[in-house]
């Protein structure tokens, strides 16, 4: 154990025992939230998460006991509060009630004998060991939902043609949500079934989309995911052409939507011409191309964002997306009244998101819309941040990606890393605007909404402090049937005086609507 | 003939999941077919080594 002062650091290796990264990550967050504690981390002792933890800090000799087999539980805080929580790591390990009545099996022989008929593996192993798991599914007859990242191009190229033979499909790796027959795999929302299929190769995306079309009160018929690698040139859209096959034979879908990030130049061409043959309506998001590069002349719909894909899907299926709560003049007249209580110097939008496709969906809008964007994870021809921790003018930044996220929670199951950032924001004087998403569903934290709540009122108070004021703009993807309920989350960021949007396009829009009105105040 | 994905869509999920819990619980509360696998790292072998092993198995 070292000492620094008050503050004290220990390490407990436990030997031989395995636990998933979420549920360790959950863990941590738990720990975290006991007062006295500065830093917890609660990891599989791979030789990244050790080197991760002498980096944070924390004694390599203690550390470098563990093996990748063995649990590591590094702290640092008060004396009393590290000494209390090692004295009983034995609750702090044990799941939660309800675990117990999920059916389970000791391997993966035992649990093809329990359930006779499996069509689907769920596979979420860390990287190293998933593709091995995934080949094993395709081996038995089953499609291979891969939650697992780090699994290579060659890996993925592998199981894909493997999955193609076998009229299987594999979506993933690092697919992080689908739905199937109504039933959402991975993080997802809760969302009616209805007419409208989708193939993905993002997860946000995926549940932005989906929740648009519930909360117009239609439903999807199944929402597939991808991969976000699925249409370079190097795997050519394997898992993209097999589901769209699968939907244009599937009787309960009526139109096709295909969402994705910028295709390879080969792949897209393969694309567009699977679409032309394709005899369901199909609307195209291909977000991040700039209106040059949309493909045109297809029988297919271009939508430029995932709100304008729910709207046309919703049209060519005989619905269409609510009108907004707020006409255009009293958005006007309400961002009007927020750039009126706002200081001189105030002319910023930052924006930190906890999905990676909305984040990138905004950037294009910002760029459409003539306005220089700063992110770490920015569009091709955009400014990369060369710190993702300091913002520089117009920023946004997703908190999902590897630099915030290797070894701690995603932004969508814990928001202390982006309370942290929005608190930080909130003291720069030239800040003017936070964007921001609310992600509900299956697998995000039990109150994404009330988690950030106490980080947006301190911003906000910061502001008024030097006298001027902080718009706090968002968006919530979730819909009435999540397990974290719309209207409750959307009331409680109301509450802290966040203006709430239909969807991450329109908030985006309305922040750049803002400054327009800060442009023209200053003349 | 119908293909193993046409099927899962016409039939829904009856799923094997190997890893993350949350995402047996998740589909479990849904109503969902599920059975998850208590999955632990395999012994340190080289892959070569496991692919031999996986054909012997």
């Amino acid at each position: 154990m070292t000492r620094n002062g008050e503050m004290t650091s220990d390490v407990a290796v436990r030997k031989n025992q395995y636990y998933d990264s979420v549920f360790l990550m959950s863990v941590a967050s738990r720990m975290l939230k006991e007062p006295g504690v500065a830093d917890a981390a609660a990891l599989m002792g791979t030789e990244g998460n050790q080197q991760m933890l002498v980096e944070m800090g924390f004694d390599p000799v203690r550390v470098g006991e563990a093996t990748a087999h063995d649990l590591v539980v590094a702290l640092r805080g008060k004396g009393e509060a590290v000494r209390t929580i090692l004295a009983d790591l034995d609750s702090w390990l044990e799941r939660k009630e309800g675990s117990l009545s999920t059916p389970s099996a000791s391997s993966w022989d035992e649990a093809r004998r329990r359930q006779p008929g499996s069509n689907i593996a769920v596979v979420s192993v860390p990287g190293r060991h998933a593709a091995r798991e995934a080949h094993a599914a395709l081996d038995a007859g089953m499609n291979v939902f891969l939650f697992s990242d780090h699994v290579s191009v060659e890996d993925e190229l592998a199981l894909k043609k493997k999955a193609s033979q076998a009229g299987l499909i594999v979506m993933g790796p690092d697919c992080g949500t689908a739905i199937v027959a109504g039933m959402g795999i991975g993080f997802a929302n809760a969302i009616r079934r209805g007419p409208v299929g989708v193939v993905a190769s993002s997860g946000t995306g995926l549940q932005e989309f989906t929740t648009l079309i519930h909360r117009a009160g239609s439903g999807i018929s199944h929402a597939l995911g991808t991969g976000g690698r699925d249409l370079s040139d190097a795997i050519g859209g394997l898992s993209t052409q097999a589901a769209l096959r699968a939907l244009e034979a599937d009787r309960s879908t009526q139109a096709i939507a295909v969402l994705s990030k910028p295709p390879g130049a080969r792949t897209l061409r393969a694309l567009m011409a699977a679409l032309a043959d394709c005899r369901k309506p199909v609307v195209v998001c291909l977000l991040g191309l700039t209106e040059a590069e949309l493909p045109h002349g297809g029988r297919f719909k271009v939508a430029r964002t995932v709100d304008e894909a729910a709207s046309l899907a919703l049209q060519l299926t005989g619905g269409r997306l609510p009108v907004p709560p707020r006409s255009s003049a009293e958005v006007t007249e309400v961002l009007s009244r927020e750039v009126a209580l706002m200081n001189e110097g105030q002319k910023y939008i930052r924006g930190l998101f906890a999905g990676g496709t909305l984040c990138y969906e905004s950037q294009q809008i910002l760029r459409d819309q003539a306005l220089t964007v700063h992110s770490n994870a920015p569009l091709p021809d955009l400014l990369r941040l060369s710190d993702a921790r300091a913002s520089v003018e117009h920023t946004l930044v997703d908190m999902g990606a590897d630099e915030f996220t290797e070894g701690r929670p995603h932004p969508m199951i814990d928001a202390s890393q982006r309370s942290a950032r929005i608190r930080a924001e909130g003291r720069d004087p030239q800040v003017a605007v936070l964007l921001l998403d609310v992600i509900l569903g299956y697998g995000a934290a039990d109150d994404p909404a009330g988690d950030l709540v106490e980080a947006i009122r301190d911003a906000k108070g910061e502001a008024e402090r030097r006298g001027g004021h902080l718009a706090v703009l968002a968006s919530v993807c979730g819909t009435d049937s999540d397990p974290q309920g719309l209207e409750k989350q959307e009331a409680a960021l109301r509450d802290v005086g966040v203006l709430l949007f239909r969807s991450n396009a329109q908030a985006t829009l309305a922040a750049r609507e803002l400054v327009s009105r800060i442009d023209e105040r200053r003349g | 003939m119908e293909t193993g994905l046409e099927s899962l869509l016409r039939y829904g999920p009856v799923a094997i999941n190997l890893g993350l819990r949350g995402f047996a619980e998740s589909l479990f509360r849904q109503g969902a077919q599920v059975v998850h696998v208590d999955w632990t790292p395999p012994a340190d072998i080289d892959d070569e080594t496991a692919a031999i092993l996986d054909k012997l198995l």
